[in-house]
């Protein structure tokens, strides 16, 4: 994989603008799922109950599929 | 903030699908509104993780805390929440479609500055990513062994390793020589690991 990215990484110093921030997501995510693949969301905790009745059983809303970020 | 834009931004909040890009446009909203009364939050936890890294972790709820050393009285917290159509409190909300938890004072050690993404209704401040990396390493191997706190930690680690995030790595370490980790070893272990396997050089290799 080329780590070397046109998309502006998320600085130290100063701020990254939101379309900026937008359009690093796909290169954000492709290199999360090199150390963990699929989703990681903890399947439980002491918020189930009520992450479960809003998200109709779920823990919050599916994350959007790494092609189309 | 008036109160058409606040009704605007409310409406997009609610109408978002994508749990991280809601997640961040909440935390703009509420760091704007709560600005305005002189309190400075920050994104902290599995979503702190997640506007950085967009590794599938995070949960449908937004926890923050506050930067300065007192908050707002809770009359004031439910009078801002109020605005967003808010229900519960005084520290944890449902409001559009997420829950929103602010916590209280930030723990946080490292001298770097919190991150910031310009939200679409304001600045939000995120955890800093030596914090993070420090507390879900030690969180994957104390009490006992959490391998998803481990995933999520080989996660912020590849994206800094790939310099997707600028991490300060002498400040990890600093950070991880404190008497509130004492995990130094294990985060150079997790970092060298990570690094290995992408095939590239680690902070903590010693040449």
């Amino acid at each position: 994989m080329n780590w070397e990215s046109k998309v502006p990484s998320i600085p130290i110093e100063g701020s990254i603008s939101y379309e900026d921030w937008l359009k690093g997501r796909r290169h954000r995510r492709e290199l999360s799922k090199l150390a963990a693949p699929g989703v990681i969301r903890r399947t439980g905790s002491s918020s189930d109950r009520r992450l479960k009745k809003l998200f109709q059983g779920e823990r919050g809303l599916p994350f959007t599929p790494t092609e189309k970020l | 903030m008036d109160a058409d834009k606040i009704t605007s931004a409310l409406a997009d909040v609610t109408a978002e699908q994508d749990p991280t890009v809601k997640s961040l446009k909440m935390a703009s909203l509420c760091s704007a509104l709560w600005a305005e009364r002189g309190v400075e939050l920050v994104v902290v936890g599995g979503s702190a993780i997640e506007i950085l890294t967009e590794g599938a972790y995070a949960s449908g709820d937004l926890d923050m805390c506050h930067i300065n050393q007192a908050t707002l009285p809770i009359r004031e917290r439910q009078e801002i929440m109020g605005l967003l159509g808010a229900k519960g409190g005084p520290r944890n909300w449902q409001v559009a479609g997420m829950y929103v938890d602010v916590l209280g004072p930030v723990e946080s050690f490292a001298r770097t500055p919190y991150r910031r993404v310009q939200g679409p209704y304001g600045e939000v401040r995120v955890m800093t990513p030596e914090d993070l990396l420090v507390e879900r390493v030690l969180i994957s191997v104390y009490p006992g062994e959490n391998a998803t706190a481990r995933e999520c930690a080989r996660e912020l680690a590849t994206v800094a390793l790939a310099g997707a995030v600028n991490m300060n790595w002498s400040e990890v370490l600093r950070v991880a020589n404190l008497r509130e980790y004492r995990n130094v070893n294990e985060c150079k272990a997790l970092v060298n690991e990570v690094a290995h396997e992408l095939g590239i050089k680690s902070p903590f290799d010693p040449d």
